[in-house]
């Protein structure tokens, strides 16, 4: 049954994509509002900066926009798509730890870029919020660039395996290879996973 | 990777089925089958990702700014039909042949290909060559001799011996003979 969803949502998503290949912008923004939170949690997943995550999302988009005619294949549209959005990542990443090094961010503008914005003003869901999101990046840190990329793609952002090494360009065993090592180093340290750890002693 | 001395499947097994139940060894997937204590660990390690994923889902801040795509431009059709740019490639090809035809007889034959100015440099040597013959047709008269001193064999001995004295008649040539140390 969820075979059979996936593969209606996929020719779906590629009859637009061959619409907006042909120039159609009605086309693409549809593409835009099936993928836009994905996307946007995909850079909220590796920038944990709400404004961050947001311009990045608008410049994956815009940069889809202009490149639509180079995508050869429609049925790949959403592996296309992730890999521009994990490059750029990439990219904006590197630039802020180039910057934080020459530190021409100065601190606070730093702390203000990575606060999330409370809207729900909920004094207490927002602690528990950024709790958490100390422990994953503590998790995530004790884990290599290519190891963080698959675990954070398998877990947090929800592709199966030939998916991620669609966006990454990995041979499937490359990446279960990485998934291993970091599922590995993952359950014996993190926080998280405490309570698997102690059901399981 | 072998299992434990009770048959039990190792921590690694069970990450290696998390990660893709098909990539264990077929008695191993027998094993899990009937073992309730690798299931339930299997089934708790899997739930405890899939958890973590919902509430990372369920934690991050709402998205506020819907992407908006660039006024006015539409994406750039695909171009089927690209006719004119074999046609300029072509055009730059045959420029490029030409340009090394013409190097290479420039290198072969350099004195058919003269420059303008080794051609210029030619009529001035040639001008020159008309002056000095004419000098020596149609020589300067006695008189300019006179004044320039220039008699044709150069000034007359006793200046040229006062100005530049030979060297057995000089005293300090007599110094520079017998050692150059000067005694006072």
């Amino acid at each position: 049954m969820e075979a059979a969803e996936n593969k209606k949502n996929t020719l779906e998503v590629a009859s637009l994509v061959e619409r907006a290949r042909s120039g159609d912008r009605v086309g693409f923004q549809e593409l835009v509002s099936m993928f836009q939170e994905d996307i946007y949690r995909l850079a909220y997943y590796r920038t944990f900066s709400q404004m961050d995550a947001e311009d990045l999302t608008q410049e994956v988009f815009e940069r889809a926009y202009r490149k639509i005619s180079n995508l050869q294949d429609p049925q790949r549209f959403r592996a296309w798509l992730y890999s521009i959005a994990v490059n750029r990542c990439n990219d904006f990443l590197r630039k802020r730890k180039f910057l934080a090094m020459l530190k021409l961010r100065t601190a606070e503008e730093q702390d203000v870029r990575n606060t999330d914005v409370d809207t729900d003003n909920k004094f207490t869901a927002g602690i528990e919020r950024k709790r958490f999101w100390k422990e994953v990046r503590t998790m995530l840190g004790r884990l290599s660039a290519m190891e963080r990329e698959v675990f954070t793609l398998r877990f947090m952002d929800h592709r199966n395996i030939s998916e991620i090494a669609a966006i990454l360009d990995k041979k499937e065993s490359t990446v279960k290879t990485h998934l291993y090592r970091a599922l590995k180093k993952v359950r014996r340290h993190s926080e998280i996973f405490r309570e698997y750890r102690e059901s399981i002693s | 990777m072998k299992t434990d001395e009770n048959g039990h499947l190792q921590d690694g097994q069970i990450i290696c089925t998390v990660i893709d139940e098909g990539d264990l060894a077929l008695h191993n997937r027998d094993h899990l089958l009937v073992c309730p204590l690798c299931k339930g660990k299997v089934e708790k390690f899997s739930a405890g990702l899939q958890a973590f994923g919902q509430k990372a889902r369920q934690s991050v801040p709402p998205f506020s700014h819907p992407v908006k795509l660039p006024p006015g431009k539409q994406p750039a059709p695909v171009a089927h039909n690209a006719g004119w740019l074999p046609f300029f490639g072509a055009a730059a090809m045959a420029g490029m042949v030409v340009f090394f035809y013409f190097m290479g007889l420039t290198t072969k034959y350099p004195a058919k290909l003269a420059t303008l100015p080794s051609q210029e440099s030619l009529l001035e040597d040639e001008s020159l060559m008309r002056e000095i013959s004419e000098m020596i047709e149609f020589p300067l008269p006695d008189n300019m001799y006179e004044i320039t001193g220039d008699n044709g064999i150069g000034f007359e001995d006793d200046f040229l011996q006062f100005v530049v004295p030979d060297i057995e008649e000089d005293s300090q040539s007599e110094l520079i003979i017998q050692g150059g140390v000067k005694r006072c």
